[in-house]
């Protein structure tokens, strides 16, 4: 019985020691964990991207002796087609290739017979061209569908686009045809001879409902710098852009129905290599030129100074360039993707991150290309007649070291810039990602911060801790340790919605009342030693001075106050803020960075004040009592002995609170304006790498670039509060060892 | 003189200058929260003006300053009645004003929806319901408003069993998924029986949905007539009338009632009008019980690894790393362990237990959308480091003599650790746990990612199966501040509602770390002045 108890125990026992010793263990795994955790989502922004050939067939000898003037496939890398010159769609199933099914294009103009070319116009829309000079317009549509056995069947239907059917006379070589919104339809045909023709197609619907159309044609008369290489029109209809073979590119305003206005006509590449390629990014604002180096550059109109209200194509991005000729560029109809080709290699660039996202050597040249209509599959005809279907993965394209941390040069802006714009309206808009701005935000809060929390919680702890009399000392600690305990959501709301309108009504307040609370300080130091004679303020010796600085603070602040309407009368002709932003030209926003230096300061404050205090008061009294044994004033003392021994705590007291600052999310979301800006004024808001994340996190779909962005500046934060964090905690352990034996 | 500044003492005067400005500030934080707070449920008077253009406003006086235009005198005041005059508050320049009085029968009115209606009641109209002869309005209305009290129970009692009704019906259609997800063909018998069972639940809801728009119906035709300041008339439904006071007229005594009445609302009501007014039951429900379960992740965890870290562990670099990791964990933002508990929880934990247990129900989430479990397991992890120190902390007061004893007398370390230590440690683990809930119920930004909503539309805890739910979106306090004060649509209006729910979290957290720190600092006196 007894031995049993004992051995019970002792089982007991080391079950126990093997539990807890497996708990301890846990916590470091999950401090480790977290890190893990979050920079694996952060981590494939980085990934490359990936391209895997889906199918690879050979079209049937019926088909490949025809000229083919399109491919195309689906979604799934299941089908694909092909358009000959007689106008029929051919689908295939992909990876076995066989015929499915040949349509031919509905719709087709009297007296057509072949078809010259089509144009790709997205969403699976083409413009053919017949040989008659009309263009009539089809939609292809594919879709597969799961039936209950898992088997999966493709559909597949080309149908008539009526709105975009153009009759035109002369041989046209290749044209294109938009779609004007509420203005009917505009066509460019470009003629044999180097010509190129505008036709407008206006329609006017009268009062009965009648439509009448009228057309109006002319040529551009501008004379080109060299022979015509090649030509675009963006998806709108109001630019025509024009390359030769000197390297030259033309810009052409095309939306009057009577003239075409030459707008930009620049020389793109120093040695006249001509441009081979020309194609519109997603978004209709850059134009892609690939030259026949394979040079290959994104260009948009950009107001520079001095020119006026005009804008000229400006050189922005270079892309990595490509072995050889650039025949053609396709723009992912997705993002600002951009996959070239030339005989030896599939390349894919992203324009804003310039990075070269993939390539693909090419044993045979390529004839025929083309995206699908979410641009996640490649379909390629060859010169040997293979259709050919890759499956592409490019997870964030967007995204690379130099759009995180770099200046980009985004679209519509008139410089390189650093900006954070995650999401808009419209699905062409090039999302600004950079980091900058917000890591700024979140050093400028913490630092203004810092400057302000610092002295005073350094100072106060020196002074609770060596001057007040313990009796105090016991209240006044736990009231700071209490203020530490107050939510920074009540701090953050009433410095957005209490302390920031008060302080926007006399910012003047805040200026004087820094001036002023030192000035009557030194007038109260030059009166201490009569009126301490004084028998009122008898009470108030040694280890009671603050309460006696309590009303001095609230007497500076309210003669500040007083101050702030005469100074701003008189100096600032009566509206400091007007005369701010007339003379300096500064804006003043109401939750800017005063309200924030004093808001987060506020949070920190107790608890850089605690610690420091408790680092201070473990210096031992040894030291203290042999000081003042040799006849030194306690504030020699405290100052010239306890301060400097107690440095390294104090220094590890201001890290941590550094480190709660920079993490700091309630806050800085509630009393700035979280405007992602980069200025130092002390009258802007910012936005913080913290709050950055509460606002955007919420509507950022799971596994976007953003979300993964905002995991990104969860890792930065995390490693940054770590090592501060580390360097504290080492530094509180040495200053522990160090005076740990006494 | 020149002695004294050799001394030092001005600069003395000046670090107490720097704590003198600290307790200034926290003092004046506290007190406008305070002042503010208690303030907004006093009853304030109704005042009239006369104005010099002839027209008259009636409303409570706001505040006063000065015209930043042509700096003369003007107040602001609340004259309410939004739905009337479009806005609650208006600026009147005090020269405008030629007589002010204070109306013994202007009626303060809370309303269910658009805010408060200041004015005059006139009458009351009411289909079979016979007023004494001689009755006056008031008296009229105080009967109306027990008509529609009685009236209002039957509605209640239907709306209970409607909700009864949709609970089972929405529980059949959950099954119902989970059978078809298994095996159609099977269970169709079983599915045939639950499909006949869901659509007589349907049916019966819908039946009571229209006994319940009959007697709605009947309700609001109980209507009282007032006429507000400028002389327009005004009908209002009986129902939308939550609370009617005359300010002017009322007794010290009665407005106490009214300010108690209000607290009573504001402690067990649930909020209206998009959070702004009404009570706040749901949130504080909300946060009490997330707080509660994140100290069943936090505590055990937090104590066992300070066991670890005090008892077992060596001293060495394992333990010293320990000791970094937890006190960086500690100085972790807690943005981090949102963004953590969103990717890990929410997504990874949350998405595989969809799969896994509810894949019928896909892609709407059960478990892989944010929900109480995983705030609070996110805020546990985020305290734990708080246990830990404390639990440490205790630990280590207790005087080595002690263990020694234990051991001596043959008992094993876990022995020791059982019946002497954690005795012993009790009030310090007590503290550590005390701070960390203070800490999780101020928490607001890990929460905005992982779960708390800005309106609930049932609490996580109710009689339905399976009593805890888990899932469930709640509403929290804090977040509450955040979200009436910056997010909703009239900040002026709502800011009393923000200074009430700040002190409520205020007061909750003040109390709790007071408490935590008393006890610690109980504590340590107790074992520094025993003599080991």
């Amino acid at each position: 019985m007894k031995k049993n108890f004992t051995d019970k125990s002792r089982r007991n026992d080391r079950i126990a020691e093997v539990l807890i010793r497996i708990g301890g263990v846990m916590v470091i795994i999950s401090v480790v964990w977290i890190l893990v955790m979050i920079s694996q989502v952060a981590l494939p922004l980085f990934y490359p991207a990936s391209a895997k050939i889906a199918a690879s067939v050979k079209l049937p000898a019926t088909i490949s002796n025809s000229k083919i003037l399109a491919v195309g496939s689906g979604e799934n890398q299941q089908g694909a087609y092909v358009l000959d010159d007689s106008g029929t769609f051919h689908f295939l199933t992909v990876p076995d290739g066989t015929l499915s099914a040949s349509i031919k294009a509905p719709n087709i103009p009297l007296g057509a017979a072949r078809v010259v070319s089509a144009e790709y116009t997205g969403k699976s829309d083409y413009n053919l061209l017949w040989d008659n000079g009309a263009i009539s317009s089809v939609a292809v549509e594919m879709s597969s569908s799961r039936d209950a056995g898992g088997k999966v069947s493709l559909s597949h239907d080309v149908s008539a686009r009526d709105e975009l059917v153009f009759a035109a006379a002369g041989t046209v070589v290749h044209s294109f045809a938009r779609l004007m919104e509420g203005q009917g339809t505009v066509r460019v045909d470009r003629l044999v001879g180097d010509r190129l023709r505008v036709t407008h197609q206006l329609v006017e619907k009268d009062f009965l409902g009648n439509e009448k159309r009228s057309n109006n044609s002319f040529e551009i008369s501008d004379p080109l710098p060299g022979r015509l290489s090649a030509v675009a029109v963006d998806s709108k209809g109001h630019y025509l852009y024009a390359g030769t073979d000197t390297g030259w590119l033309l810009r052409w305003d095309i939306s009057e129905p009577d003239q075409a206005r030459l707008l930009d006509n620049i020389q793109v590449s120093v040695d006249r290599q001509a441009i081979t390629s020309l194609a519109l990014v997603l978004g209709d604002v850059s134009v892609a030129v690939g030259n026949a180096k394979g040079a290959l550059s994104t260009w948009f109109p950009v107001k520079l100074a001095g020119s006026g209200e005009d804008r000229r194509l400006i050189r922005i991005h270079t892309l990595r360039p490509t072995g050889g000729q650039a025949t053609v560029i396709l723009p992912s109809p997705r993002s600002k993707t951009l996959i070239t080709l030339d005989d030896k290699e599939i390349h894919a660039d992203h324009m804003t991150s310039e990075r070269n996202l993939l390539t693909i050597p090419l044993s045979t040249p390529i004839v025929k290309a083309a995206l699908s209509p979410k641009g996640n599959s490649l379909c390629a005809l060859d010169n040997a007649g293979m259709l050919k279907v890759w499956k592409l993965d490019i997870p964030h394209p967007e995204i690379s070291f130099g759009t995180l941390f770099g200046k980009v040069w985004y679209e519509g802006y008139d410089k390189p810039e650093y900006a954070w714009q995650s999401s808009a309206a419209n699905d062409d808009f090039e999302p600004k990602m950079s980091l900058v701005p917000l890591m700024f935000g979140t050093v400028k809060a913490t630092l203004f911060a810092m400057m302000f929390a610092v002295p005073l919680a350094i100072l106060a702890a020196l002074y609770t801790s060596q001057f007040m009399s313990p009796k105090l000392k016991g209240r006044i600690k736990p009231l700071v340790e209490i203020m530490a305990a107050i939510p920074s959501v009540v701090i953050g709301f009433l410095a957005g919605l209490w302390l920031a309108p008060l302080i926007d009504k006399s910012i003047l307040t805040v200026f004087l009342s820094i001036v002023l609370v030192p000035l009557l300080l030194l007038i109260t130091i030059f009166f201490w030693k009569r009126i301490k004679i004084n028998s009122l303020l008898q009470r108030l010796t040694r280890g009671q001075e603050f309460v006696a600085m309590i009303p001095l603070v609230v007497l500076g602040c309210y003669l500040a106050f007083l101050l702030s309407g005469i100074a701003e009368i008189h100096l600032f002709a009566g509206d400091f803020k007007q005369w701010l932003f007339s003379s300096l030209g500064v804006r003043y926003d109401q939750r800017n960075s005063i309200i924030i230096a004093i808001a987060l300061g506020f949070a920190v404050i107790p608890i850089i004040f605690t610690i420091a205090e408790d680092a201070i008061s473990n210096v031992p009294r040894n030291l203290t009592a042999a000081s003042l044994a040799l006849g030194a004033s306690r504030w020699q003392t405290a100052w010239r002995v306890v301060l400097p021994s107690a440095l390294p705590g104090v220094f590890s007291a201001v890290m941590i609170g550094f480190g709660r600052a920079i993490g700091e999310t309630m806050i800085v979301l509630m009393a700035t304006g979280n405007t992602p800006i980069l200025s130092w004024s002390l009258f802007n808001g910012l936005r913080s790498l913290s709050a950055n994340i509460a606002v955007e996190i919420p509507e950022a779909p799971v596994f976007s670039s953003l979300y993964r962005v905002l995991f990104l500046s969860a890792v930065l934060l995390f490693v940054f509060t770590f090592i501060i964090n580390s360097v504290a905690e080492v530094l509180r352990q040495r200053f522990r060892k160090k005076y740990g034996r006494y | 003189m020149k002695k004294f500044w050799k001394t030092g003492e001005p600069y003395v005067l000046a670090t107490g200058a720097a704590l003198a400005i600290v307790l200034v500030m926290t003092i004046t934080l506290i007190g406008t929260v305070v002042f503010n707070g208690f303030s907004y449920y006093w009853p304030k008077e109704l005042v009239r003006f006369e104005l010099k253009d002839g027209s008259y406003a009636l409303g409570q006086i706001m505040q006063h300053e000065k015209n930043p235009i042509n700096g003369d005198r003007r107040l602001q005041l609340k004259v309410a009645n939004r739905d009337v005059f479009g806005q609650d508050f208006r600026w009147i320049d005090e020269k405008e004003i030629t007589t002010r009085t204070l109306p013994a029968d202007a009626m303060l009115l809370e309303r269910r929806e658009h805010g408060n209606f200041f004015g005059f009641l006139m009458g009351v109209t009411a289909e079979g319901l016979d007023f004494p002869a001689a009755s006056t309005p008031n008296q009229k209305l105080e009967l109306a408003l027990k008509l529609v009290a009685t009236k209002n129970q039957a509605t209640r009692k239907i709306k209970d069993q409607m909700s009864d009704l949709n609970n089972r019906a929405e529980r059949i259609r959950l099954k119902l998924l989970k059978l078809e997800y298994r095996d159609k063909e099977k269970n169709s018998s079983e599915i045939a029986e639950l499909t006949v069972e869901r659509e007589k639940a349907m049916a019966d809801f819908n039946a009571l949905n229209e006994q319940l728009i009959a007697a709605r119906a009947g309700i609001t035709s109980i209507t009282a007539q007032f006429l507000d300041v400028t002389g327009a008339g005004k009908d209002i439904a009986v129902f939308d009338i939550v609370a009617h006071q005359y300010p002017n007229s009322m007794s010290f005594f009665a407005k106490c009632g009214a300010y108690l009445e209000r607290v009573r609302e504001l402690l067990l009501d649930d909020p209206r009008e998009s959070n702004t007014e009404g009570g706040l039951f749901p949130a504080i429900f909300g946060t009490v019980m997330m707080v509660l379960l994140m100290s069943v992740f936090s505590l055990p965890f937090g104590v066992v690894a300070a066991i670890y870290l005090r008892e077992y562990a060596k001293d060495g670099l394992l333990t010293r790393m320990v000791r970094i990791a937890v006190n960086n964990l500690a100085g972790v933002p807690s943005i981090v362990y949102g963004v953590f508990g969103l990717g890990f929880f929410v997504y990874g934990i949350g998405g595989s237990i969809d799969s896994m247990f509810f894949p019928e129900r896909l892609p709407t989430p059960t478990f892989g959308t944010g929900g109480i479990l995983w705030a609070s397991l996110t805020l546990a992890l985020l305290t734990v480091p708080v246990v830990i120190v404390a639990t440490e902390e205790s630990l280590a007061s207790i005087p080595k003599g002690i263990r020694e004893g234990s051991l001596a007398l043959g008992a094993t370390k876990y022995q020791t650790l059982t019946k002497i230590l954690l005795p012993m440690a009790t009030p310090g683990i007590m503290t550590g746990l005390i701070l960390s809930m203070a800490r999780a119920a101020g928490e607001v930004a890990p929460l905005m990612i992982v779960g708390v909503v800005k309106l609930a539309p049932a609490l996580p805890f109710d009689g339905s199966f399976p009593f805890f739910h888990m899932d469930r979106k709640f509403m929290h306090l804090g977040f509450h501040i955040y979200d009436v004060g910056f997010q909703s649509p009239n900040v002026e209006a709502a800011k009393p509602m923000v200074y009430v729910t700040t002190m409520l979290l205020l007061a909750i957290v003040i109390v709790a770390s007071s408490t935590a720190i008393y006890l610690r600092n109980r504590m340590r006196r107790k074992f520094t002045t025993s003599t080991f």
